[in-house]
């Protein structure tokens, strides 16, 4: 029960950043199951975000970061179902190459958040792994504390902050 | 004897307890201060900064220039950050370090002026000093790191040897100086924050492991004086360390006093009035400035006190110490001494008529229970 | 003969007064003291050439600076001073400063010819009526003078506090500006006492806690520029670096050299665990130290450079362990309440300090090697990265404030939890690094 709470709570913080962060998801960025069938079906501008093989659809439609509790490595259903996306993505767009990068709220020690963004994009990485997503195609990086996106000394804000990030990298020529 | 025993017990019941427990307190480390850290660090960082240290020592800057104070010494050249642990830092041999400062200490510092005038040759005699350690090299160089010339004239305080005289120039020029500024004010303040320790029975100390402490016992020890047997010290000068002519003379004015001032033994001092005495040095020590190590240092001091209660200045002798490097031993003894100088400038209360019982004063300052 | 008549005469005297001389001594224990700052005067030094007028008054003044931000001392202002130091060879006027309760006093003269600047000083114990030690002198250079005062302040604290020397050193750090979400960092050096900062990177990548070498001539510090973390060891004179361990589809950060130098200690990262390896510096070859699933990082030698103080989260949470320097079965020494990281081993070799986190607010702290006497300095949103200055009494840290404005700023604390301050540097910092006594 209180497991459901959390994820609930996780989703929530979720269409908050789509909310508060226009620049980063797109107006329409909390629509993504509807946005990723319109996508498919629709007049398509390339590399904008209805385009399914673009980095903005893969960014906004499938969701780009998994969250984590606090000090936890390891991945919620929320998360899962966002890689599983980003697996599916990833196999069927096989230039792009990914760094996942880890993170860790402010409140941790630098050295420790170091390590613990790197089970967290550990984490993502074998996840997208046991999805068929080759591992050459995949390297992880962790910034610790290092690179908040929200900057508020509160769990609002450290919630977001415990991240696992996809980003890609190459394949811009297919 | 029981109470020592139920303490001692309550205090291994109470290790045993945090042994097993301790992961469940976190306030639990507090009570039991630092007592061994002395032990093991004085030898430690000694080689420790023995070691971080040798090339930095002024006497690498000062040596160099051989002539005294030569004007234009082109020892350091550039610019010092960087420049001066590379060139020349290690030719200097560092050791003789620690071994001079506790003798040097002890010895009398006012015998230097006496016995040899001429400020350059200062270095062999009882002012080898304390600092200057790391400076020792015997080479030639060695007049060059003592800074200059010693003041030629010594103030009046280190003159005189005989106590006497001197009671009338100490309290003169401090009992003046003392009303004037803010001295007086803040003594009160002391004195009632002690009184309040004292009647509370040093909160600190109380959860202490009592074993480690040897001085419990003090009230009975200072009541029964005779029972002592440690310190060989009958005579009233110097007893080890020096026979020369200071010491005679210092027999002498003491014997010539007694004998000028025959006083009636009398009585012991009552409880009470050792308890003002201990507080009154007690206003003055100042542990404030000591190293952590010193704070697991106890020295004994021996003083000769004037018969209107002022200490005899140049009396004040270290007779013993335990438990810290000899810094922290000097650290220690500097800070008592100035404890009984600025505290007796005016005189100790003390009943005259018992002179002979408190003419001489042993006070063992301890500053372990105060630790962190 | 004179000597032999005297001393008979003493024993006869002895003999006469007798019962008097054989009263025991009165004994006393004073086991009980005052603990304030120690009041001092440091007038202006004397300036013994046309040159060093002003460098005469800026030497006393980042002397009484020094003592001042130490906590143990209290400077009496000149403004009560009764009589002042014209002459640095004649007695000093004790009365004079008995009067305004100086109980210590520091003297010196300056002397400047050319580029050549000496020092000289001298310390009394004025209740004493006495000189405590002898007098030193400093030569170098005119720009080298705050180093010569931070060697005089060394001097006079050494000798009354019974403390090791600490001031004559520096202090690498990460100087910070810009807000949470991009801050920019970059490595800079300064005197222990924020004076003289230069920077040594420039902020195009994220560096994080640079090390001193036990030397003092280089630093260890983990920087981005590769785009992953890598640790790189960094000539201080010459501002050249290279990195020392690359390995492919690895990071490496939380770096620090053995007492020797030889050795570099860190943390690497491999397929989401960290753990903590040894690496030759000359040869390059390194040493896997700790084998676990868990979280080892922020490895500190001992001073003897025998063991490694540790963090490891093997029990579930962040706690402290010591284990041989070559690796082998750790020991747990912190079992309080909260986690504990970044371990540091003082020093003297008694004393671990640590960051700890503990109902929402982090501490700095220290412990004895067994874990015992644990005793937290600090207390606040977010304080860490404890190092010790090289006399082991004094601890710099980092001090992060909360909100979407917060910053980093260093902050030093005596051992006892006493005396916290700030230091004042030009922009944020965090990780400091303190230097060895400078040679």
């Amino acid at each position: 029960m209180k497991r459901l709470m959390i994820s609930g709570l996780l989703v929530a913080a979720l269409a908050v950043t789509a909310c508060t962060n226009p620049d980063r998801f797109g107006a329409d960025g909390t629509g993504a199951g509807l946005d990723a069938n319109a996508g498919t079906t629709g007049g398509i501008i390339p590399g904008s975000a209805n385009d399914p093989s673009s980095t903005a659809f893969f960014q906004q439609s499938i969701g780009d970061r998994v969250l984590f509790e606090v000090d936890q490595s390891t991945l919620t259903a929320t998360g899962r179902a966002t890689l599983d996306g980003q697996a599916q993505w990833l196999m069927t767009n096989s230039d792009y190459q990914a760094i996942i990068e880890g993170h860790a709220d402010e409140q941790g020690t630098r050295e420790y958040n170091l390590a613990l963004g790197a089970r967290r994009a550990n984490a993502a990485q074998e996840y997208l792994i046991s999805k068929g997503v080759p591992s050459s195609r995949l390297r992880v990086v962790s910034y610790g504390k290092e690179r908040p996106i929200e900057i508020c000394s509160n769990e609002a804000c450290y919630a977001k902050n415990r991240r696992a990030v996809t980003v890609l990298a190459g394949g811009l020529t297919s | 004897m029981n109470t020592g025993q139920y303490i001692s017990g309550a205090g291994h019941i109470g290790l045993i307890a945090w042994l097993l427990l301790g992961g469940l307190f976190t306030r639990e480390p507090e009570p039991f201060e630092m007592t061994e850290v002395s032990v093991i660090s004085g030898a430690d960082f000694d080689a420790l900064m023995a070691a971080a240290r040798p090339p930095q020592s002024t006497t690498e800057v000062a040596q160099p220039a051989q002539p005294t104070e030569a004007p234009e010494t082109p020892e350091l050249t550039s610019e010092p950050d960087t420049d001066i642990r590379q060139p020349a830092p290690l030719p200097t041999d560092t050791p003789p370090e620690d071994t001079p400062p506790e003798l040097a200490e002890q010895t009398p510092p006012p015998e230097a002026p006496v016995q040899d005038p001429p400020p350059d040759l200062a270095e062999p005699v009882g002012d080898v000093a304390v600092l200057a350690p790391d400076v020792a090299p015997e080479a030639a160089p060695r007049p060059v790191e003592r800074v200059a010339p010693e003041p030629v004239a010594q103030p009046e305080p280190e003159a005189t040897p005989d106590p006497v005289e001197q009671e009338a120039v100490t309290p003169d020029s401090t009992g003046e100086a003392v009303e004037q500024e803010t001295q007086e004010a803040t003594a009160p303040e002391e004195a009632v924050s002690e009184i309040v320790t004292e009647a509370t029975a040093a909160p600190a100390a109380s959860s202490r492991p009592p074993g480690r402490r040897p001085a419990a016992p003090a009230p009975r020890v200072a009541e029964a004086p005779t029972e002592t047997v440690e310190t060989p010290a009958p005579a009233a000068s110097d007893p080890a360390p020096s026979v020369n002519n200071d010491d005679v003379l210092a027999a002498l004015a003491a014997a010539q006093e007694a004998v000028a001032a025959p006083t009636p033994s009398g009585p012991p001092l009552s409880a009470g009035e050792k308890d003002a005495l201990r507080v009154a040095v007690s206003q003055c020590w100042n542990i404030g400035a000591l190293s952590s190590e010193a704070m697991e240092t106890t020295v004994v001091i021996g003083v000769q006190m004037n018969r209107d209660g002022t200490p005899v200045i140049d009396t004040i002798r270290m007779l013993s110490s335990s438990g810290g490097s000899d810094a922290a031993v000097r650290s220690v003894f500097d800070s008592a001494r100035r404890a009984i100088v600025r505290c007796g400038s005016r005189g100790y209360s003390l009943p005259e008529e018992k002179f002979s019982q408190w003419q001489n004063i042993e006070m063992t300052f301890d500053p372990r229970k105060m630790g962190f | 003969m004179t000597r032999f008549l005297l001393s008979l005469c003493a024993g006869l005297a002895l003999m006469f007064s007798a019962p008097a001389q054989a009263q025991e001594p009165l004994r006393i224990i004073i086991d009980e003291a005052i603990i304030e700052p120690l009041p001092f005067a440091a007038p202006a030094f004397q300036a013994e050439s046309p040159a060093a007028g002003q460098m005469a008054s800026d030497l006393a003044s980042v002397v009484a600076a020094d003592l001042i931000g130490t906590g143990l001392f209290r400077e009496i202002p000149s403004s009560a001073y009764i009589s002042t130091v014209n002459d640095f060879n004649a007695p000093v006027q004790y009365a004079d400063w008995k009067a305004i309760n100086a109980q210590a006093l520091v003297t010196g003269a300056v002397n400047v010819q050319g580029n050549n600047l000496n020092v000289k000083f001298r310390l009394y114990d004025v209740f004493s009526g006495a000189e405590l030690g002898s007098g030193l002198q400093f030569s170098g250079t005119v720009d080298g003078w705050r180093r010569m005062a931070h060697k005089v302040s060394d001097a006079v604290y050494a000798r009354i506090t019974g403390e090791g020397p600490y001031f004559d050193s520096r202090v690498v750090y990460v100087s910070e500006t810009g807000p949470k979400d991009d801050r920019k960092k970059r490595l800079a050096i300064m005197d222990y006492d924020g004076a003289n900062v230069q920077y040594l990177t420039d902020s195009g990548a994220i560096v994080l806690a640079p090390r001193f070498s036990p030397s003092g001539d280089r630093v260890l510090y983990t920087s981005y520029e590769s785009g992953f973390p890598r640790i790189y060891v960094l000539d201080i004179g010459s501002v050249s670096r290279r990195v020392l361990e690359s390995a492919e589809g690895t990071m490496s950060f939380a770096p620090r050299f053995s007492p020797s130098g030889q050795t570099v200690v860190y943390s690497l990262t491999q397929g989401g665990n960290t753990d903590i390896f040894q690496m030759d510096i000359a040869s390059g070859q390194s040493v896997r130290l700790t084998n676990t699933p868990a979280i080892e990082t922020a490895p500190s030698y001992s001073p003897d450079g025998s063991r490694i103080v540790f963090e490891s989260d093997r029990s579930g949470t962040q706690q402290l362990y010591v284990m041989p320097a070559t690796g082998g079965e750790a020991q747990r020494i912190s079992f309080g309440e909260g986690r504990y990281g970044t371990p540091v081993w003082s020093p003297r070799g008694d004393l671990v300090a640590f960051t700890k986190q503990n109902k929402g607010r982090f501490h700095i702290g220290v412990m004895r090697l067994d874990g015992s006497q644990e005793r937290l300095l600090t207390a606040s949103f977010l304080d860490e990265g404890p190092t010790w200055a090289p006399n082991g009494r004094v601890i710099m840290f980092a001090r992060e404030t909360q909100g979407a404005s917060g910053s980093s700023t260093l902050y030093s604390v005596d051992i006892s939890g006493r005396n916290l301050r700030p230091v004042s540097t030009p922009s944020g910092g965090s990780d400091p690094s303190w230097s060895p006594l400078q040679k």
